[in-house]
This record gives structure tokens, sequence and C-alpha cells, in this order.
């Protein structure tokens, strides 16, 4: 009971802190929500739309054209100029007018009439893998279906039924299931991995920095004091509200993203309710245990923005862990947002059961109880250290 | 005093700000791990983790249902291509899927019973292929393999149904109008030589911030009222101190950005096309307007670590704002009017377009001219902050002199009462 009334003064003490001091305010509200904003209104689209692609022709039949004006009416491909030659088309790519393009040489529909077997070429940037794989796909779509238009007019002379023709132009169909996301939609794919990793980077941040500012205006003890010198109820009473704000913050992103836009989330309410818990504690937890291991606001600060800012590439949500090298795998495992990344996509996007996750469940734990090693740590730095700028 | 006496004085005590602030980065241990540790790990680190460019051999279950002749060729040619490999054979669905849910596999072929008979049939067979949708390159290298070979597939069975008698028909009936499929400037599609040019550049505007940032907390809690300019003769007017200031980081930033954009790439073989004189026409600007911008935004912090707190987190959003990841022409416009507040944005997208697309300083004069125009816009924001900072530390310096003086009265005061009290004393 006693402990309980000392978390309780010592949580009061820190919402007083949390409202006086600005920086709070800003970092566990107003920057987690407009990164959530920016990552789901840069890629609202879900697929970029309208790339701008141009033409080499110079063929200049109807038969190039009706490819080209096929080619316009994709979704990803916006047709936004005709060139004269490869060179200039290729000098507009390097301006950034164009990322990709389509030559049809000279000749090209006389070869096709002669059945001369005429060759036609696209280029796409791929130093932007997202934009020149949609563009490559388009291309490749146009040419193919160059052929085929051939191949179905000479099949229709020949009074062949429709199926036949099918059949025969494309005798195995690749019957595609996208598990989960049959948009492909970006938005559902990178939003969901990297707002909540720049919500974690605050929890780090911020937890350092609550632990830190009371060594730097020398508060440590009368904190300490405040939860009779025991370091555990301190620390509890001191996160206990942030640990509140930040559950209300992914409350909201939640709510945002499964709610209002409607992003999949095949395993239910339950799996992304424990998510959210798993993931402000063992965030909390890591933040604690970077200021216990270098008890200096800045050190410890420094320690969690670039593990944070790392883990946005080893979550290997972007490029996958399984691509990288084997010491840099193990390394993965260091990361809360790896495990987080791993259990979201297994339990809450593709909806599988919690045991095949269950290891990245128990890593989530394990970051949050990972202050228990630092806490004398702690407070003998509260006692005895002091803050030199 | 001549003019060029008074410019003499000027240089030399810019000169001297340079010194004091070069002192105070190789000091401050926070500093010193952002703008030397930083550029130098992290780019290694980073191009250690894209190294491998692209993923091969991407496990995916195979259920074969169909058990015939051409049900094996799929899959043997499905398992023969590089990006993937078939690891293992399920019974049915459920089995399959509890391979993918453990993470063992990242895809399932399913070749339904029907398969081989409906080609015979000369009907169309179906291969239905069910991808892991959590990692987007897994599921491209899935599912780009099953349509090459379908297409490959379905090629031969093309020939044998249209009795041709030559080679050259063969090809003409499969592909009337043959196509080539050029990747260019990163034909193998590398991920790593595509996000990390971004990186690089990213990594110096961001440590530069945050360097500057710290040092100008620092100084600030050193100094007994906050603020940001010492009082000393040598910090007696803004273009002094911005240059000095400026010319410090320059030489720091030198070196790390030769480093970053010359060195990192060769060292890990990523495409590198930039002439080093383009180059350096490129980065002048760069530099010149990460520094400014680092020197406006360090006068808005108040302690030294709020700057990590607000620096840090835009890295990701200004990455995606560089139409890198995200193509720029599927940028809101309202985002792109946002990316004009940041050097990196134009940084990242000239030097790209020079490294990586071979282009020259001509095909990226747009973004050099707004980097240039960026670096006066900041230093004249930077003049006009830190002019701010001279008043106010010049008000405390006055107000200081003011009460030292006032005390020194009031204590000659004092003592002059003493002692006429203690005059009147004994003349009583």
């Amino acid at each position: 009971m006693r402990y309980l009334i000392n978390i309780w003064t010592v949580a009061k003490r820190e919402c007083k802190i949390l409202f006086v001091n600005r920086i709070y305010f800003c970092c566990m509200l107003i920057f987690p929500i407009f990164a959530m904003y920016f990552f789901t209104s840069l890629m609202d689209e879900g697929l970029p739309e309208d790339m701008p692609v141009g033409i080499v022709d110079l063929d200049n039949t109807s038969t190039s054209r009706s490819l080209i004006r096929r080619l316009d009416a994709f979704q990803s491909s916006e047709v936004v100029a005709h060139y004269a030659s490869v060179a200039e088309a290729r000098h507009a790519m390097q301006e950034n007018e164009i990322y990709a393009f389509l030559y049809i040489p000279k000749g090209t529909t006389d070869k096709l009439l002669a059945s001369r077997r005429p060759k036609i070429s696209y280029y796409y940037n791929m130093s932007m893998v997202m934009g020149g794989s949609l563009l490559m796909k388009d291309l490749k779509t146009i040419s193919t279906l160059g052929s085929a238009a051939v191949g179905q007019a000479t099949m229709r002379a020949k009074g062949y039924t429709p199926e036949q023709i099918q059949a025969f132009l494309q005798p195995v169909r690749i019957d595609l299931h996208q598990i989960a996301n049959p948009w492909t939609n970006y938005n559902v794919y990178l939003s969901t991995v990297f707002v909540p990793g720049v919500m974690m980077l605050f929890m780090f941040l911020i937890s350092a920095y609550s632990i830190g500012v009371e060594l730097k205006f020398n508060r440590g003890k009368e904190w300490l004091a405040r939860a009779d010198g025991n370091i555990v109820v301190a620390l509890l009473g001191k996160f206990l509200p942030q640990a509140v704000v930040f559950l209300l913050l992914i409350a909201y992103y939640e709510f945002y993203i499964y709610g209002v836009l409607q992003f999949p989330h095949v395993g239910g309410w339950g799996y992304i309710v424990l998510l959210a818990v798993l993931e402000v504690f063992a965030s909390i937890g890591f933040g604690i245990f970077a200021f216990g291991l270098m008890p200096s606001l800045r050190m410890s600060m420094s320690i969690c923005s670039l593990w944070a800012v790392l883990s946005f590439s080893l979550a290997g949500s972007a490029f996958p862990v399984m691509g990288m090298d084997a010491p840099l795998q193990a390394l993965t495992w260091l990361f809360p947002l790896r495990h987080y990344y791993m259990l979201y996509q297994i339990t809450v996007f593709n909806g599988y059961p919690l045991l095949d996750a269950w290891f990245h469940l128990v890593a989530l734990v394990g970051f949050t109880l990972l202050p228990w090693f630092v806490v004398h740590k702690i407070k003998n730095a509260m006692l005895t250290y002091v803050y030199i700028p | 005093m001549s003019i060029f006496h008074s410019l003499y004085r000027r240089i030399l005590d810019a000169a001297y700000v340079w010194r004091e602030e070069m002192r105070q980065v190789f000091r401050d241990e926070g500093v010193l791990i952002f703008c030397i540790i930083v550029p130098l790990v992290y780019p290694i680190l980073y191009s250690w983790i894209y190294n491998n460019e692209v993923v091969h051999e991407v496990p995916v279950v195979v259920i074969d249902q169909s058990h015939s002749q051409l049900s094996r060729q799929f899959i043997r040619m499905f398992d023969a291509s590089p990006d993937v490999r078939v690891a293992c054979y399920a019974e049915d669905l459920d089995d399959a899927q509890s391979l993918v849910s453990r993470q063992v596999m990242k895809g399932v072929i399913l070749i339904p019973s029907d398969f081989a008979e409906k080609l015979c049939r000369m009907e169309q067979g179906t291969v239905s292929v069910y991808c892991d949708m959590a990692l987007m390159l897994t599921y491209k290298a899935i599912y780009q393999t099953a349509m090459a070979v379908s297409q490959k597939m379905g090629a031969e069975l093309q020939t044998k149904m249209s009795s041709n008698y030559t080679a050259r028909e063969d090809m003409i009936t499969t592909r009337p109008l043959d196509f080539e499929d050029v990747p260019v400037f990163n034909p193998q599609g590398g991920y790593g030589s595509f996000v990390l040019p971004a990186v690089l550049m990213l990594i110096i505007q961001q440590t530069l911030v945050l360097g500057i940032g710290l040092a100008a907390g620092t100084a600030r809690e050193r100094s007994r009222y906050g603020d940001l300019v010492p009082i000393h003769p040598a910090y007696d007017g803004i273009y002094r101190i911005v240059w000095g200031k400026a010319l410090c980081y320059l030489m720091v930033y030198a070196v790390m950005g030769a480093f970053l954009t010359l060195v990192v790439p060769r060292l890990f073989h990523f495409i590198q096309l930039a002439h080093w004189d383009d180059l350096l026409l490129m980065m002048i600007p760069y530099l010149l307007a990460c520094v400014f911008f680092g020197m406006t935004v360090s006068c808005l912090v108040r302690y030294r670590e709020n700057v990590m707190l607000i620096v840090v987190f835009v890295s990701l959003p200004l990455l995606f704002l560089t139409g890198i990841s995200w193509p720029q022409s599927a940028i809101p416009g309202a985002w792109q009017g946002v990316s004009w507040l940041f050097p990196s944005t134009f940084g990242v997208r000239a030097y790209v377009r020079m490294n990586t697309m071979g282009g020259t300083l001509g095909d990226v004069a747009p973004e050099v001219r707004y980097l240039w125009i960026q670096a006066a816009l900041y230093f004249g924001a930077a003049c006009i902050v830190y002019g701010h900072q001279l008043r106010v530390s010049r008000r405390h310096a006055q107000e200081r002199l003011a009460y030292l003086r006032k005390k020194r009265e009031v204590r000659a005061a004092l003592k002059q009462h003493h002692a006429t009290a203690a005059n009147l004393r004994t003349n009583n």
C-alpha cells in the first residue's frame, strides 16, 4: 500500500513535469502524429500512379500509336513526351523528366506484317527501384500484348474460338493470390512499420531524456525522496504517466489506420492491442536501459537515437533480413522494431497464430524487463552524479 | 582606421571564432559523436546491410497435386531460377500455410490436379501462387519467377502445337514482336545501389544539423545567461560569428563529405559515375546550405538535447521526400512544397542523378541552383538569428556591467557612509 501511494505521488510529480516542459508535449503527441499523417498521406495512392514515361517512336504508324495509347492507359504510366532519339530520351531521364521510355524503331510495323520479327525495347530507371519495377511491369505487359495482338489477329482470321485463342496465346496462366494485401498497397506495407518505428524512436528518447533531465536540473535526489529511496517505485511512478500517454497515442494511431484508413488486420483487435502494449513497454524498457548503461543524458540519448535510426533498416521490412549477411541477421535481434515488425506481420497482418511468433513476443517482454539490470546503477547515478555541461 | 585595417581585424576575429568552434567540436563528446563518428561509421554499417543488393533463393513450398510430367517440369524450371528455390513440398494448402506462418517459407505454389489434363486438352492450365505480402522483395521474386516460367513453358507448348518446320518459324510463332528489357543505371535492381546514395547525402545534412545544434546547446549552457554568443571582443559582429562558425564546420565536412561521396561507394563497389569536378561544384552549395540551415536551426533550441529530439526523427520523412524510395511524381504537392525547405531534397536528387545515373552538372543545374538559393537564404536567416542572439547577449552584458557598476557605487557609498559615521563617532 505504501508503495502504491509512493508510486502515485511520483506519478503526480511526473504529470506536472510533463505539463510544464513543452518538449514533452511536442515529442509525445505532436511529432509522432505528424509522422503518422506524413507517411499515410504521402502514400495515400497506395501505388504510385501516372509516372512519367517517354516515347521514342520512329515507326509512327497506327500500330505503334495504338501500343502507345494502351501504355498511357495503364495505371502506373503516363506518356508525357515524345523524343526524336534514344540519346535524347536518355538525357531526359537524367534530367528527371521521365522515369522510363519505350523505343519503337523504324520499320517495326512493316516487319511485323511481313513476319520478320521486329524488336522493340524499353528502358527504365532502376536507380529508383520502386518506380522502375512498376514501370517495367507496364512496359513488359504492353510488349507482350503487342505480340499477342498479332497472334490473335491471325488466329481469328483462321476461325478459332476466343477460348482456343486464349489457350494458345497463354497456355499456362498464373493465378496470383496476394495474401492480406491484394492491392499491393505500399501504404499498408510501409506505414505500418515506419510510423511505429518513429513512435518507438520517441519512446526511447523520451525515456532516456526524462531520467537524464532529473540529473541535469539536479532533481534526482528529490525524485528518489518522493519514492522513499526505492528506485523501482520511483521508476514505476515516473513512467506510469508516460506509458499512459504513449498508449493513448498508439491507440489513436491504430484507430486511424485500421478504423479510418481500413488497413487489413486479419488478426483482429486482440492482437493489435497486445502489440501496442508490448511496443510501449519494450521501448520504454529499452530507453531506461540505455540510460542505465551510460548514465549521462547526452550519451544515452545519442545511443537511443542511433539505435532507433538503425532499426528502420534492420527491422527488415524494406530489405529482408534473409538477404543480409549472417552477423547482421543476428544483430537484428537486438532491435525492438524488428520484433515488433515480425509480431505485427505474423499475427495482425497475416492472422497466423501467436504461437508462430512466440520468440518475438518473448523478446519484446525481455526488452521490457531490461531495466532490471541497471536500476541500481540509475539510483547510484541519481544520488552521486553531478551534471557537467 | 583604414578600411583594410578594419577588414583585416574582422578576418582575424572570424578566424578566432573559427578556432574556438573547432576546439569545441573536438572537446564536446556529443558533437564529436555526430560530426565525426557517425559520418564515419554509419555509411559503412548501412553499406554492409545492403551490400548483398538483391535477395536470391527465396524459399517456396510447392503443392503438386497434378503429379505429371508437365507439373514437374514447371517445378524444375521454377527451382532452377536464381531468385527462388523450392525448399519443400506440402500435401495441401493448410500444410503449406503452417510453413509460411512459421516464417520458414515465403510463398506457396499450388499446381492443381487438372493442370496437365487441361494443357493436353489444349485448354488453359492454371498455377496458383500465394505470396506472403509482408515483404515486397520476396513477393516480387516469387511472382516474377512464376510469370517468367509460365511464359517459357507456354512458348514451348505453343511451338509443339503449331507444327512449324524451322526454328525461325517457332520464334515468330511464340513472339512475333520481339522485345528487349533494359534496366538502366542500376541494372541488377540492387537495393543498396538505389538507397545508399540518398542515405549518404542525408547523413551529411542530419549529422551537420545535429552537430551544430549540440555545439550551440553546449555554448548556451556554458554561458551565465544561456546566451549563444559569448561575451568576447572577437564576437562583435554578425558576419564574423556566422562565417567563423561556418568555416569550422565546412572544414570538418570537406573531409567527411569527400569520405561519404567518394570513399564509401568505392569501398563497397556501388555505382560511381560522377566526375570529381561536377561533384565538387554540387557539394559546395550543398554543404553551405546544410551548414547555414544547421546554424539557423541551432538558434531555436534552448537545451542541447532538444535538438536530438527534433532532428533525428525527420531523417526518415526527409528520405521519402527526396523522391528516391517513393517516386517524386507521386508525392502530393503540399509535401513537395515542404521538401523545398530542406537542402537534402536537392542534394540527394543532384547526387543520385550524377553519381548513379551518370548525369553531368548541366543535367542537375536546377537542383544546384536551388541549393545556391537555399545557401543564400539560410545564410540570411543565420545572420538574422545570430544578430538577435548577439543583441541579447550584448543586453545581458550591459545589464551585468550596469549591475556591477551599481554594486561598486553602492559599495563605495556604503564605505563612505561608514567612514563618515566612524569619523563622526571619533569626532564626538
